[in-house]
């Protein structure tokens, strides 16, 4: 009736099979680098020789790969923390935020008590501190929802700058319990005490940190998947009115959802305190882990389990910008790294629509042949009953 | 196809006709090879259960589908039409079940609405006479400045009408209109549809429900699985004959009534009253008893406190005073879940969404209401969704499917698959809204099929319904629900569909006769089976 155009559709897939789940989000990074290759090119670099230096610094080599380990280790427990609450339609985008509180409720308790303690008993310390100031910042939002039905987007995210405002206070602003008395002419925050440090494994700059993600990505996957608490969970992200049906309490449901997706961006930082940096380092800290930790959960499909090699990709997309800068001879500008991940969410966000659905060219032959098929399976006596969908 | 040369103009071609009609969707051949031909003059039902194709013929009817085989005709000259504007322009007009209207506008600023014969300036009194001269041609009441959301639903489908007339449309097509309506709305309703014809225009009457159909239309099409199996004058054909070529079997819609006298009080409702918020959901003075092994019907137009009755008893509502009982234990406002533990089951009118989660799996959707242990029993659940997919004959591609993939019956199935199929034997008291609603026959009579078997077990059957039909077909006795109230109690042995209707439209006389009858309603025991 028209040209092929007009016979290209769209089909709905009814459960997408694992390969294209998968295929998707890698199709998204290649894109990705072809689009940011005509960036590249526009200012007089070259495409290859550039990606080929990424892969070096991030990925085959040991220092690269250790970094981008580092790296990954927050923008895994910031992605959880926005996988879970995302996956139930509870819009965490406080994770920034979160991030901060919960460095500064480390740093401060290992400064405290951090002295007094030895071993797992100070790790611990900064952990739960961590956690427990990342839940305490979406604490607010959280009950306010829950009570009083606010948006919890708007709320998480203004108190981001609270949380990035009070950091900067803290080092910055005033000579406060969390400043390094010593450091006169630039001011920066105090060591805390080597017993609070995150251990590394061997010789490299990976820390405890990185088991920590892990560990907490598969403890959430089995929570989410095997338990009474996961299953509530999911009716309640899916259908509200079915978990009030069902008696789930709501209020319960949003509130430890938001509470522990706020414990684990605390975590984020309580591990790049006591792992990466050392002390409370807002410079160091305010590099957007929170809001990229969205980035990773979308890309990740809000499962835990896929959060993790997507932490890793990202955070070696993210380690190399910096890394490129001091290329010699070559001025590549630090901002490719995050083109480079902006680009890959549009194109995963696109990727979308070929999960959702397939795209299929039809020969009008088919039609016909299909129409006979069917007019001869009703001319039967009993004819077996087609699918039941009214389009 | 039988013989239709006693056709009021036989001679004209058909102001509308389809020719071999070919609609394929991914996996479904929705339409496969139509013929249709709708004639001046003739109600022309459009019969058939669900994903027979009747939306989707009528969609490329009025312009919205493209055949992929075959050709639409108007008065014997091919046509394509491209969207359905195209069709409205040249005459074509689809009244849908649910409504396209703004709710904030009147009626006139609705009708006028999308109309591009009208200036950019329009005069809103030169709409208003000519909707007011429609009106009253084809005795469809509405008054011209009304706000649409003030409308209740029959005058907004009479909107609806009116929109399409006065857009020129000589072929209508109207889409299970009467589902939303009461018997004498649609009585109405068939007298318009009538005054139509007699002018000359073609109306399409779509529906499954036979006594409507066999009551209204001229001829009636039955389609199955995407084709035409039946065409025939109405008056050649009985609702027997139909059925069986709508379903493709004889099925068994009759009339069923408990089989032995009810026992004991089951579910009991003392004084149950809940006061309005913003002036909807009220309840005043529910005084009811379902008794073991009767199913007792509440019948009434949407929006007057059935929803607010079922929710009340399940829990999901607090009574403003009043008690609800089940086994003379008090369930008045406890949790839903300890409801459910007193014997309470409930199967709410809305599936998708309330009882049912669509995302989740037929498996995870059969434990949405069971207690679970901390680690869920994964291989035992997936155990139990299969062997309720084989008993159930639900039609799926497994446990592991998304209710929300599948069809409304097939939903329906597995939500009733939980609530009702009580073979812990804890289950003493029903509530359920709407249980066939969108169904298709043969969805219906299983449905029906199971509500009669767990009364016959003993189970106390509460049966809210807005389709009159649905409850006189399963009830023992009626209730009639009106702004919040019971207006009238009947056995169902002597309920009159007039006088339910009329008190369905608040017109009935208070209500004085006992709640519970005096005596055995010994002429129920040996009812049709």
């Amino acid at each position: 009736m028209t040209g092929w155009l007009g016979r290209l559709r769209l089909e709905k897939r009814n459960a997408p099979g694992t390969g294209v789940l998968l295929l998707v989000p890698l199709v998204s990074v290649v894109a990705a680098l072809l689009f940011g290759a005509v960036f590249l090119s526009l200012i007089g670099l070259a495409p290859v020789a550039v990606y080929r230096e990424m892969l070096r610094v991030s990925y085959t080599t040991g220092y690269g790969v250790a970094d981008t380990l580092v790296s990954a280790t927050p923008l895994i427990l910031t992605g959880l923390a926005a996988a879970i609450a995302f996956r139930f339609k509870l819009y965490n985008i406080g994770g920034e935020g979160q991030l901060y509180v919960g460095a500064i409720a480390a740093s401060g308790a290992a400064l405290a008590f951090g002295d007094r303690l030895t071993g797992p008993a100070a790790i611990l310390l900064v952990i739960v501190a961590g956690a427990l100031g990342g839940a305490v910042w979406i604490a607010v939002p959280a009950l306010a929802k829950a009570w009083l039905g606010t948006s919890e987007i708007i709320t998480s995210l203004l108190l981001n700058y609270v949380a990035l405002f009070l950091m900067q206070y803290l080092i910055f602003g005033a000579r406060t319990f969390w400043r390094d008395p010593e450091s006169a002419t630039f001011p920066q925050g105090a060591r805390i005490p080597d017993a609070t440090r995150l251990p590394t494994l061997g010789t490299t700059r990976v820390n405890l940190g990185l088991i920590v993600a892990v560990l907490a990505a598969v403890v959430l996957y089995l929570l989410l998947t095997r338990t009474r608490i996961g299953y509530r969970w999911r009716v309640f992200g899916d259908a509200p009115a079915a978990a009030r049906y069902a008696g789930i309490p709501s209020r319960q449901v949003i509130v430890v959802v938001l509470l522990l997706s706020g414990a684990l961006a605390g975590l984020a930082g309580a591990t790049e305190v006591a792992g990466r940096a050392g002390r409370l380092d807002p410079t160091g800290l305010a590099l957007n882990i929170g809001y990229n930790g969205i980035i990773v959960a979308a890309l990740a499909r809000y499962n835990p389990l896929a959060v993790i090699p997507v932490g890793l990709l990202l955070g070696g997309v993210l380690n190399a910008g910096p890394a490129l800068q001091t290329l010699p001879g070559a001025r590549v500008p630090v901002a490719i790294s995050t083109m480079l991940t902006g680009a890959i969410l549009l194109f995963a966000l696109a990727g979308e629509l070929f999960v959702r659905y397939r795209i299929r060219m039809r020969d009008p032959a088919d039609v016909e042949q299909l129409a006979e098929q069917a007019t001869t399976a009703v001319a039967s006596p009993r004819a077996a009953t087609g699918p039941e969908a009214e389009a | 196809m039988s013989d239709m040369s006693d056709t009021p103009d036989a001679t004209a071609p058909p102001a509308l006709e389809a020719v071999g009609v070919t609609k394929v969707f991914p996996g479904v051949i929705a339409n496969a090879g139509v013929d249709l031909a709708l004639r001046r003059g003739e109600v022309h039902a459009l019969l058939g259960e669900n994903g027979a194709g009747k939306s989707t013929l009528a969609s490329i009817l009025t312009g919205l589908y493209r055949p992929d085989a075959g050709e639409l005709r108007m008065d014997g000259a091919p046509v394509t039409l491209k969207t359905p504007r195209d069709g409205l322009d040249r005459g074509i007009g689809m009244v849908h079940q649910h409504f396209r209207l703004v709710e904030r506008f009147t009626v006139t600023e609705n009708i006028a609405l999308g109309d591009k014969r009208l200036p950019w300036r329009w005069s809103a009194a030169k709409v208003r006479t000519e909707v007011q001269q429609l009106a009253g041609r084809y005795r469809l009441p509405i008054d011209p400045d009304a706000i649409v959301g003030e409308l209740s639903v029959g005058e907004r489908q009479r909107v609806e009408i009116v929109k399409v007339l006065y857009r020129g449309a000589e072929v209508l097509l109207l889409d299970e209109p009467t589902a939303v309506l009461t018997p004498q709305e649609a009585d109405a309703l068939f007298v318009t549809m009538r005054a139509l014809a007699d002018d000359g225009r073609a109306v399409v009457f779509i529906s499954h429900k036979l006594r409507e159909v066999m009551a209204v239309s001229d001829v009636v099409t039955v389609m199955r699985d995407g084709a035409v199996v039946d065409a025939v004058r109405t008056t050649d054909t009985d609702p027997e004959a139909l059925a069986r070529a709508m379903v493709g079997r004889s099925v068994d819609l009759s009339t069923r009534w408990a089989r032995a006298a009810p026992g004991e009080p089951v579910l009991k409702l003392a004084g149950l009253r809940l006061d309005a918020v913003d002036g909807r959901g009220r309840l005043e003075d529910i005084d009811l008893e379902v008794r073991a092994g009767e199913i007792v019907g509440v019948a009434g137009v949407a929006g007057n406190g059935q929803r607010e009755l079922a929710e009340t008893i399940a829990g999901l509502r607090r009574p403003d005073a009043g008690t609800v009982q089940v086994l003379h234990r008090d369930i008045t406002g406890v949790r839903p879940s300890q409801a459910r533990v007193a014997g309470l089951a409930y199967v709410p009118e809305d599936r998708l969404g309330t009882g049912l989660a669509p995302s989740l799996s037929v498996t995870e959707n059969l434990q949405l209401t069971r207690s679970l242990p901390f680690l869920i029993d994964r291989r035992g659940g997936l155990a139990h969704a299969t062997e309720v997919i084989e008993r159930f004959d639900v039609r799926t591609t497994g446990p592991s499917a998304a209710v929300g993939t599948m069809s409304g019956g097939n939903a329906q199935k597995v939500l009733l698959a939980r609530e009702l199929d009580v073979r812990d034997g804890l289950t003493r008291a029903i509530v359920v809204a709407a249980p066939t609603r969108g169904l298709d026959v043969g969805a219906t009579e299983f449905v029906r099929d199971l509500l009669d078997a767990r009364r016959a077990e003993g189970c106390a059957i509460l049966l809210i319904s807005e389709d009159l039909d649905e409850v006189r077909a399963l009830s023992d006795r009626i209730v009639v629900l009106s702004e919040g109230r019971i207006v009238l109690r009947r056995d169902a042995a002597d309920a009159e569909v007039t006088e339910l209707g009329l008190a369905m439209a608040g017109q009935a006389a208070p209500d004085d006769s006992p709640d519970e009858p005096s005596d055995e309603p010994s002429d129920n025991l040996g009812g049709p089976r």
